[in-house]
């Protein structure tokens, strides 16, 4: 393939597995910021390459060297596996440790994601679900990005957390510019923002627990009856704000476009309200298409994986939404199917670091599609779409998205 | 049949619960599948079959087994 440049790589790579590829970039005229990853094996490149962008970084095309590298956390660390590497980025708990020290903040969560504890949400999500669609209804249009699929999940977190639904204005903002600012000054003052509200309610939490995730988080005592360090429960909080949000924004984003396009899909999913077990195996199949999030790894010794030397601290990309189209694991992987009878997608990861929020991702999404079909039973895309709205990244989507009915 | 969970593979997925919810549950505490009664009745070999392939981390084996 012809390279524009040719960028430098580290010794240990071998020329031909270089492939000059910058996950961020959506070129203009890409209205589907997944597209920047189907195109990669036709240019030509290796299953596993590399490319110099972005600080420098391998990628993984297969899907069972992808799954290997979810399972194998000896070899594939998520500790300090930032792409481009961010130093000094807060330790994220769980997410950003290894088992066995992993397993401590993995546990004392793991009560609150499970599918019981969350079909325990039920009613609440119901309830915000509704009320937010009424808001609009009636109005014919939305850009279903602001209007929806933005404030639904962040009214969420507030609810898990105990917070009034009078911030969500708040919190949006906060998180609109985690996600989308790239200037570095604005970044920081922004990361300080977050710490200092997630450092006041854990104090809040601390001095008169409630039933609520910060008060759990900061009551919990480990084996010897003590409070978990400080900082490692303000970065579980903050694992939970960076985790919960955005890929739930535009897993959801990506959904309504296609059922915007879609009147089959729709029919479908309208003719399965009453069934919730239908209903999810369709769910589970726009969970495998639109797989919005890659996932950083980072080589923690000098070994070769498949052939391929590695260094220590090499990054690794892993992208869910190749691994769920990988022909060998899928039958016909480019269609949607929403009676997939075997649909063993990754787009929640694989292994000890499995997306713990999975269960009310989908719960999340699920309702939000029933009471949406409930009321708004068709629509479709507005003919005025924002242009250069669409960006890649660890998690690729869409800054709005506009329906009408 | 009956089906043999390995619990140091299964990340609590729960998509056997969702696919096959007279089989299998899932706990309260850390979300791994529990099979309260190991014997497959016949009417539920399918969707017990389909669940099993659908385990993202091969978690789930198939056995023969009799009665116990």
């Amino acid at each position: 393939m012809t390279l524009l440049y040719q960028p430098a790589a580290p010794d240990h790579v071998p020329p031909e597995l270089i492939v000059d590829f910058d996950f961020f970039d959506v070129p203009p005229g890409v209205s589907d910021p997944v597209r920047i990853w189907h195109g990669l094996t036709e240019r030509g490149a290796p299953p596993i390459f590399y490319t110099p962008r972005n600080g420098g970084h391998w990628v993984f095309l297969r899907y069972v060297d992808i799954v290997e590298a979810y399972r194998n956390h000896e070899m594939f660390s998520t500790r300090g596996a930032q792409v481009p590497p961010l130093e000094p980025y807060p330790v994220l708990q769980p997410n950003g440790v290894d088992p066995p020290e992993h397993d401590v903040f993995r546990k004392l969560l793991a009560p609150m994601f499970t599918p019981l504890a969350v079909r325990r949400m039920t009613d609440g999500l119901q309830r915000r679900a509704e009320g937010l669609i009424a808001g609009f209804a009636d109005r014919g249009g939305c850009d279903f990005v602001a209007d929806y699929a933005a404030k639904f999940p962040t009214s969420t977190f507030l609810e898990l957390f105990g917070l009034p639904q009078s911030r969500l204005p708040e919190f949006l903002r906060i998180s609109d510019t985690f996600f989308r600012s790239t200037d570095p000054e604005v970044r920081a003052a922004n990361l300080q923002e977050i710490f200092a509200v997630l450092e006041e309610l854990f104090r809040e939490r601390d001095r008169s627990p409630g039933n609520d995730l910060a008060s759990a988080i900061v009551q919990a005592r480990d084996s010897e009856g003590r409070q978990h360090p400080w900082q490692d429960i303000i970065n579980c909080g903050f694992l939970l704000f960076v985790a919960g949000l955005d890929t739930v924004t535009n897993t959801m984003t990506y959904v309504w476009r296609y059922l915007a396009t879609s009147p089959d899909a729709r029919a479908k999913f309208r003719d399965r309200l009453d069934d919730p077990a239908a209903f999810m195996i369709a769910i589970e199949e726009l969970m495998r298409i639109n797989a919005v999030s890659t996932i950083y790894r980072r080589v923690t010794h000098d070994s070769v994986f498949k052939g391929v030397q590695m260094r220590r601290n090499d990054r690794i990309l892993l992208p869910n939404t190749i691994a769920n189209r990988d022909a060998t694991v899928f039958q016909n992987p480019g269609t949607i199917d929403l009676d997939r009878k075997v649909n063993n997608h990754v787009t929640f990861g694989v292994g000890p670091h499995r997306c713990i929020g999975s269960h009310l991702a989908k719960r999340e999404i699920m309702i939000s599609l029933q009471e949406w079909l409930r009321r708004i039973p068709e629509f479709e895309l507005a003919p005025d779409q924002r242009e250069a709205s669409v960006f890649g990244g660890p998690v690729m989507g869409f800054e709005s998205l506009m329906l009408r009915w | 049949m009956i089906v043999i969970a390995n619990l140091k593979m299964c990340q609590g997925h729960a998509r056997c619960e969702d696919l096959c919810p007279e089989y299998f549950a899932t706990d309260a505490v850390e979300g791994k599948v529990v099979i309260a009664s190991p014997e497959v009745p016949p009417e539920l070999e399918e969707k017990v079959r389909l669940a099993v392939r659908n385990c993202p981390e091969g978690a789930l084996r198939i056995a023969k087994g009799g009665a116990a």
